[in-house]
């Protein structure tokens, strides 16, 4: 009878592979012969191509936010407050977990998918044999665009939440844009955007190591590939949230 | 593994986008927290600052100025507030400004309000400590609108009573109910109007004659302007009270002698009482005027004859020629 429950097991082994798996990314990554060329790729892939899906996501958001919000408020009689409050709730928090989200969907799933192929048509074997370290190659450039595209992103798409609840606003009342604009950050201080745009770069660099790992984990042929796609993108959804958690306790220690 | 075309300005646009944005956002909050941008140090005093934080705003005549920097405890009762105020503001804040807490509308935030005077004082440097005026208490308002409450109990109690007393009283009622009432007041609100139209004449000629009287003409001028004529009606008046001294004499004297002869009248003596009393002596004198009167007749017709007597008519044909002349 072993100590531990099997399942357990399975997740404190993969935990710990998890972890170094990391490791492994901050030794291959510090050492020289950076591959630039990939990096750059990688941001155009991961960044570029991600802003249409994130966009129109946080337009939606911002936009439906505010028409959600709108009744309550005026219930409450300050329904003036309404921007500055979606302006809070895009900065603080909907602003970088909603693209975190949507980010892990589209690019956690596809890292895992395409180095689980690449493993087991076993390219990355022969990128080895042909003396190029596929570490290096694949996962340090993929990490690394993700980790500094993600924060990227979710300013773009902060801004276009905004915009989507300037016109949500102006569906009810005609309000200018300076005035919208000036009704949102008279409410917001340092303490609501910079913690909030730090935890971003977490975001990114957990989704994009967990999709490496199971890419380049992956086992038993093509099945494999599609649990790992599938599993990357659960992991990197359910480490956003813890990440996020924790960021807000460190968060409300300096406020 | 298929190769995606690589942009690179695409990626610089997008990167860039994101990092303006990012400083922009930075530079704003920054700027609303007034980070940026000199600034200039004042100081009040409170003796409670309820609630009020680090970071909460400052305002002059309702303009965000800047922030509250410092809060601290000077003695039990003095509470030290430092205030980060816009450099700018040197050009208006003047010395006797006073700076009074509040909130930002109802439940919003606690706020320093820097309220001018209008004085003349010299404008801030920086550093100076402004007087601080304590904002309306909740609680002491609170504590006179009790007060007033209970007043206005007391009194619309009072209120209930005297209305009742008018609701029965049958006098009142009868007063209310009375159809003639309106007319009667409209007859006496005319005959009112009448009155006071002659009033108002009366005034106008009033002031006619006196501008006249003013202007020396006519008999009140003379009243008014103669001086001569003064003297010589206090001279009238004197004389008139002389007169009148002789006059109550003359009354005595009249007196005196209405009492004699009352007496006498009534103690049956003398002359008078005779003509009042005595029926046989009025009918004497009464057959006593009848015989003179006939004997004057008598008489004028032995004058007529006598006249016609041829001794005579000589001397009255003269005294006709005479008279004809």
């Amino acid at each position: 009878m072993p100590l531990l429950p099997t399942n357990f097991r399975i997740f404190l082994r993969e935990t710990g592979e998890i972890a170094r798996f990391t490791g492994r990314f901050f030794v291959e990554g510090l050492k020289p012969r950076y591959e630039f060329a990939e990096f750059i790729k990688q941001c155009f892939i991961l960044g570029y191509k991600s802003l249409p899906l994130v966009g129109l996501t946080a337009f939606i958001i911002g936009l439906v936010l505010t028409m959600q919000l709108r009744p309550t408020m005026e219930y409450f009689g300050v329904e003036v407050q309404i921007p500055a409050m979606v302006g809070v709730a895009i900065f603080r928090e909907i602003g970088p977990i909603l693209t975190a989200l949507i980010f892990a969907g589209k690019i956690g799933s596809s890292i895992g998918a395409e180095l689980g192929s690449m493993k087991v048509t076993e390219q990355i074997d022969a990128m080895e044999v042909s003396g190029t370290n596929p570490f290096k190659f694949l996962v340090v450039t993929r990490t690394l665009a993700a980790t500094l595209m993600l924060p990227i992103l979710t300013i773009l798409s902060d801004a276009i939440a905004l915009t989507g609840c300037f016109l949500g606003e102006n569906l009810y009342q005609s309000l200018t844009y300076n005035l919208f604009f000036r009704k949102v950050f008279l409410n917001l201080a340092y303490i609501d955007f910079i913690p909030a745009f730090i935890k971003t770069f977490f975001f990114g660099f957990a989704i994009a190591i967990v999709g490496c790992y199971k890419g380049y984990s992956t086992e038993r042929g093509t099945e494999g590939v599609g649990r790992a796609a599938n599993s990357s993108v659960v992991i990197s959804s359910v480490l956003i949230f813890i990440i996020d958690l924790i960021a807000v306790q460190i968060a409300n220690i300096f406020q | 593994m298929k190769r995606t075309a690589i942009d690179s300005v695409k990626l610089g646009i997008f990167v860039l986008a994101g990092l303006v944005l990012l400083i922009f956002t930075l530079y704003t909050l920054g700027k609303n927290k007034n980070l940026f941008g000199s600034r200039i140090e004042l100081r009040t005093h409170f003796k409670n600052v309820n609630g009020l934080l680090v970071g909460n705003r400052v305002r002059f005549s309702g303009i965000e100025v800047g922030n509250v920097r410092s809060i601290r405890i000077l003695n039990d009762t003095i509470i030290e507030v430092l205030m980060n105020v816009d450099k700018e503001m040197k050009k208006f804040i003047r010395k006797d400004a006073l700076a009074q807490l509040g909130t930002d509308g109802l439940i919003g935030n606690r706020l320093v309000s820097i309220i001018p005077q209008g004085g003349q004082a010299s404008f801030i440097e920086g550093g100076e400590l402004l007087a601080s005026r304590e904002e309306l208490n909740t609680q002491e308002m609170l504590g006179t609108l009790y007060k007033t409450n209970e007043n206005i109990a007391k009194i619309s109690e009072e209120l209930i009573q005297t209305v009742q007393m008018v609701n029965s009283s049958s006098e009142l009622n009868k007063i209310l109910n009375d159809g003639t009432l309106a007319a009667n007041l409209s007859l006496s609100l005319k005959k009112l109007r009448e009155t006071t139209e002659s009033a108002s004449l009366f005034a106008k000629n009033a002031v006619e004659t006196l501008k006249l009287a003013s202007e020396g003409e006519g008999t009140l001028a003379a009243v008014l302007t103669d001086t001569s004529l003064a003297s010589d009606l206090r001279y009238a008046i004197s004389d008139i009270r002389k007169l009148e001294g002789r006059a109550d004499k003359l009354l005595c004297d009249l007196t005196d002698a209405v009492g004699s002869i009352n007496k006498e009248v009534n103690e049956g003596k003398g002359i008078a009482n005779s003509l009042l009393r005595d029926s046989i002596m009025t009918e004497r004198l009464k057959n006593t005027l009848e015989n003179v009167e006939r004997g004057t007749a008598s008489f004028a017709e032995d004058m007529e004859a006598l006249k016609s007597n041829f001794l005579f008519r000589k001397y009255f044909r003269k005294k006709e020629k005479e008279k004809d002349k």
